[in-house]
């Protein structure tokens, strides 16, 4: 997986053995460890992904390849009055908003988000209303955030939240399925908050394009406005810098161009920006557990919530089968999905009626 | 062994070798020698060094070995009896002032010893010392056993005294380190004056005008071979006319021997023996090669005495007639590797048209059965608690986590071992001493090529003194970018602790200045951070900081060998693995400890499916602590 350059650095195999460590952005394998299956693959968001078996798992309903995924809801939302201008939220601050009412309600113990070291991202064990804050903005940097996951199941205390990636949500959704039935094994993940994701960057070959222009040490927040602008705003401490999503994309790892998953299909909420309102977020509730969250929140005082036009919710849904089509052509090209086992092994598996589905689409 | 010097003229004793050559020094009335530590050589110095207070000698460890030759050239300039010593790789590296030490000559006695090792039983190469002789144009000595050898070494000052030049001898590693029984002649008794005589008596030592010079070099080579031809050294055993003639030197004449007698030849086959083998005494080797039309040649590695009889015969074969020539050349023997018996009884079978005799006894048969069968497979290791194990673990993680295909250019020492699954095969180039070095410098320039991988060098710290700087200063000169880690482990771990420029004694035990390897280094304006590598985690995280910087930095690793006297028996830390928490094989790591890290401190307990502490073995040093993932290994400091 790692020679096929497909990792995302999700750190879905970090912490679970000693083999592997993530560093400046990469995950690294130490030393072959010759086991011949581990959980390492186990979790792996991009080693055989079996769409239909994760989302009957998560859901109970079979994955049927439609843009946005299963959900009950889609809102628009943003920081209630708790929150409001206490922290540098990326957008409306709805991921900080959910996870702070969470560990305040006792929801969860502890929520695995991820802070910043410079321009490296790091996973951060958060139990404090402070430490989520001090977690807002994205870095969109492909982060090692699961690994805190693999540590927290050690620590044997339960009720884990986890905010992430879509590759890094299924990286836990199939932790939580004890895929190679571990003894003793307790699902600890109470709560997962989704990101909206199109593609991440590597932290190395962007840190040096970022170091071209200026210290990358003192880059405090990025955003990628919507279309028609296209480029990376990049703020430091003294000036901002906007750079072409050409020279970007020449960073972004070889894994997010066969991700065919945008809204982060398999968690309790999925959460991203929207479109024309920087200061709101598009929320989508999935699960009974999320909507209820979601519910509390707002009663809560920690979150607003108000109708997402329907406009900007088909805009959505044709983005994300867009990102699902692109991802199947190139899986298909590069002999990553659905391959005979005897010659190879997967990085996707979906049904084959539903692959045509999406491709019609 | 303190009888060397005062064992009396006629006692015989069981000598290893190296102790024969140092005696037959101390019977020539050596003053000074100096050497740098390297296998098969060093008891030589080492055993000058012990008696030197009492002999009124000077015995230093040089730097390295063309220091070596060049401070006994001194002594031998000023007059005095003057030995150096080096194993065959360091012949190498003193090669340079050889060239033009032959050329000048010398003034007092001076003798210089090469100690091969055929067979790389202890080295990186089986490279060859003989080819010097030709190269140099010096006379050739090379003792058969351990009687020749203190004999030979005494006569060699005679020599060199006689031609004044230098005299090259040279000795392999089964005459230096085996044993055998010699009869020592008298010790002389004289008081030796120093003093470089450059106006009357001799004039400046300078090796112009070059052809003059050059014509008296060789017309000292052939008062030599005058001498080579009435030699006690060059013997002949066997029949008027033999049906073969075998012609060996060294320790390939016990073997040549032993294989005669073994097929009970001894009135069918001849042995030349020649102590004296370069230049050959020509007319000594026609007279014998006029017995026999076979000849065999035996010798070890290259077939450096083949060509020169077989250059000489041509010439002769007028008077002497064609001879049919069996050695080497046309494969019968192999170029590679050390002689043994088996080998000269079967190149011998073959000359003589004889079947194969069966030289394996049922003894030896199951012997090697039980052998393949049951022992295990024991590949070189680091010792328990060796701080390289550790230093190895730090530099190869950061390597991987670092992510760009970093590299550890090698050299030479204990550490060499990284080169293999002990130090988790770090080193992916391994050439001469200083080497590492030198070739980290030159691929910290091919950036500008699209290379971005990290390269990193490693020395000892004797090695460090030995030949790193040269390419240190060239890397720091040139910008290139390269990380250099210094692995000090506070003496010439390998060769024995014999002290180096950073040691606060000298070899003969006198207190001496101590080189600061971190503040040359500062001087030298590379960047220098120090570190203990029993601290995993600190030295790897140190190491990825170093990875992120360019230029010339030095990771200076300090932690004296497991094996040094200040060490030895002595635990820093109780050491126990915690059974409960050792997961055994359903860890997730696979026995990470065991498998991979592999302090022979730490065996895994396969009944039990834990790892567990060897008591004996482990040094409590505490590094499996921090290796493993799961704490289960704990230590405690002794009180
Ligand atoms: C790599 C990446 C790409 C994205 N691409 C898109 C996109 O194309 N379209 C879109 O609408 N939205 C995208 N998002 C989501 C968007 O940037 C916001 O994170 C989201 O709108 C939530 O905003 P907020 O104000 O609620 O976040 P905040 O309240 O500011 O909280 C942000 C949260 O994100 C987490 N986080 C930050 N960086 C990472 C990371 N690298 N990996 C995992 N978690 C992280 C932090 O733990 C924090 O809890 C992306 C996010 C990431 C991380
Ligand atoms: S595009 Fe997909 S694979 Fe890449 S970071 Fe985003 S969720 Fe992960």
């Amino acid at each position: 997986m790692l020679q096929k350059g497909l990792c995302v650095d999700c750190g879905a195999c970090v912490g679970i053995c000693p083999y592997f460590k993530s560093h400046a952005g990469k995950i690294a394998m130490l030393f072959s460890c010759n086991l011949p299956q581990g959980r390492c693959h186990a979790h792996c968001p991009k080693v055989e992904l079996d769409l239909e078996r994760i989302t009957q798992a998560t859901f109970g309903k079979p994955y049927d390849g439609s843009p946005l995924g299963h959900y009950s809801e889609i809102k628009k939302a943003r920081a209630g009055a708790r929150l409001q201008g206490r922290g540098r939220f990326q957008n409306g601050g709805s991921v900080t908003a959910l996870i702070a009412f969470a560990l305040k309600s006792e929801t969860i113990a502890a929520a695995a988000l991820t802070g910043s070291l410079g321009l490296t991202p790091v996973p951060v064990l958060a139990t404090s209303e402070a430490e989520v804050i001090a977690c807002a903005g994205t870095k969109y940097m492909a982060a090692p955030s699961v690994a805190s996951v693999n540590d927290y199941l050690r620590s044997g205390i339960g009720n884990l939240g986890v905010v992430g990636t879509p590759c890094q949500i299924a990286a836990v959704a199939q932790a939580r399925l004890n895929p190679l039935n571990k003894p003793g094994f307790r699902d600890v993940v109470a709560l997962t908050i989704g990101l909206f994701c199109t593609w991440a960057v590597d932290t190395r070959s962007f840190g040096a394009l970022v170091g071209d222009k200026t210290d990358a040490c003192a880059v405090t927040a990025m955003d990628v406005p919507p279309p028609p602008a296209s480029v990376m705003e990049i703020t430091t401490t003294s000036a901002s810098y906007a750079i072409p999503l050409d020279e970007i994309r020449k960073t972004i790892p070889g894994g997010c161009a066969i991700c065919p998953d945008m809204t982060a299909e398999l968690a309790d909420v999925s959460v991203g920006a929207m479109e024309g309102e920087p200061t709101w977020n598009t929320l989508i509730i999935r699960s009974a557990r999320g909507a209820a969250l979601v519910e509390q929140a707002v009663r809560g005082g920690y979150l607003e919530l108000a109708d997402l036009p329907l406009a900007s919710q088909e805009n959505l849904a044709r983005g994300a089968a867009g990102k699902k089509k692109r991802a199947l052509l190139k899986a298909r090209e590069d002999r990553l999905l659905n391959v005979d086992p005897a010659s190879g092994r997967s990085a996707m598996l979906i049904d084959d009626s539903v692959v045509q589905r999406i491709l019609a689409g | 062994m303190s009888q060397l010097h005062r064992a009396q003229k006629g006692s015989r004793h069981l000598l290893m070798g190296n102790e024969a050559i140092v005696r037959g020094a101390l019977e020539a009335g050596v003053n000074v020698a100096a050497g740098y530590p390297g296998t098969p050589s060093s008891e030589i110095i080492e055993t000058l060094a012990e008696l030197a207070t009492e002999l009124n000698l000077y015995v230093e460890w040089s730097v390295n070995e063309k220091v070596a030759l060049e401070v006994a050239a001194a002594a031998s300039f000023a007059g005095l009896n003057a030995l150096a010593v080096m194993k065959q790789p360091g012949l190498n590296v003193a090669a340079d002032f050889l060239m033009q030490l032959s050329a000048t000559g010398t003034r007092g006695p001076m003798v210089l010893i090469a100690a091969d090792d055929p067979g790389a039983l202890s080295s990186v190469n089986e490279g060859e010392s003989r080819p010097y002789a030709k190269l140099m144009e010096i006379p050739l000595l090379e003792p058969g056993d351990f009687q020749e050898a203190m004999d030979m070494t005494r006569w060699a000052f005679e020599l060199s005294g006689a031609i004044g030049n230098v005299v090259l001898l040279r000795t392999v590693t089964r005459l230096s380190h085996a044993s055998g029984n010699v009869v020592f002649h008298e010790l002389p008794e004289r008081e030796s004056v120093a003093q470089f005589q450059y106006a009357a008596g001799g004039g400046p030592l300078l090796s112009l005008p070059v052809k003059a010079r050059h014509e008296q070099q060789q017309e000292k080579l052939r008062q030599a071979v005058a001498l080579f031809e009435d030699s006690p050294f060059n013997t002949y055993s066997g029949p008027d006319n033999p049906e073969a003639l075998i012609i060996t030197s060294s320790i390939c004449t016990l073997y040549s021997r032993e294989a005669v007698e073994i097929l009970g030849l001894t009135e069918r086959v001849g042995i030349l023996k020649l102590g004296t083998t370069w230049p050959l005494p020509n007319k000594l080797v026609e007279r014998h090669l006029a017995r026999a039309d076979k000849i065999l040649i035996v010798e070890e590695v290259r077939p450096f005495l083949e060509d020169e009889i077989k250059a000489l015969a041509a010439e002769s074969a007028a008077r002497i007639g064609i001879k049919s020539f069996y050695g080497k050349r046309q494969g019968l023997m192999s170029s590679v590797g050390e002689m043994n018996p088996d080998k000269v009884v079967q190149a011998l079978s073959h000359v003589l048209g004889l079947p194969l005799p069966n030289t394996e006894s049922p003894y030896e048969k199951r012997v090697t059965e039980i052998a393949i069968e049951g022992a295990p497979n024991r590949e070189g290791t680091f010792c328990a608690g060796c701080p390289h194990r550790a230093s190895f673990w730090s530099i190869n993680t950061a390597l991987s986590m670092d992510n760009r295909g970093g590299f550890v250019c090698g050299d030479i020492g204990c550490y060499s071992l990284a080169a293999t699954p002990a130090g988790f095969t770090t080193i992916k180039t391994l050439h001469s001493m200083g080497s590492g070095t030198g070739i980290a410098s030159g691929f910290g320039k091919l950036g500008q090529f699209g290379m971005d991988q990290p390269a990193i060098a490693v020395c000892g710290d004797s090695t460090f003194f030995h030949s790193v700087l040269p390419p240190l200063i060239n890397a720091i000169h040139n910008q290139s970018n390269l990380i250099l880690v210094v692995l000090d482990n506070d003496g010439t771990a390998m060769t024995g602790f014999q002290p180096h420029p950073g040691s606060p004694v000298n070899a003969m035990g006198g207190g001496v200045v101590k080189v600061d390897i971190p503040a040359i280094c500062r001087a030298l304006g590379a960047e220098v951070v120090l570190g203990d590598p029993f601290d995993v985690e600190g030295t790897r995280r140190t190491f990825l900081k170093m990875l992120e910087r360019t230029g010339v930095q030095v990771l200076v690793l300090r932690q004296p060998c497991a094996l040094s006297p200040e060490k030895k028996g002595k635990k820093a830390y109780d050491m126990a693995v915690d059974e409960q928490a050792c997961l055994g094989a359903s860890c997730g790591c696979n026995r990470l400890c065991t498998r991979v890290f592999s302090c022979p401190g730490l065996v895994w307990d396969e009944k039990a499916n834990h790892s567990r502490i060897d008591e004996v073995m482990c040094t409590g040093c505490g590094v499996c602590a921090s290796i493993c993932p799961v704490g289960a290994i704990g230590m405690k400091e002794f009180a």
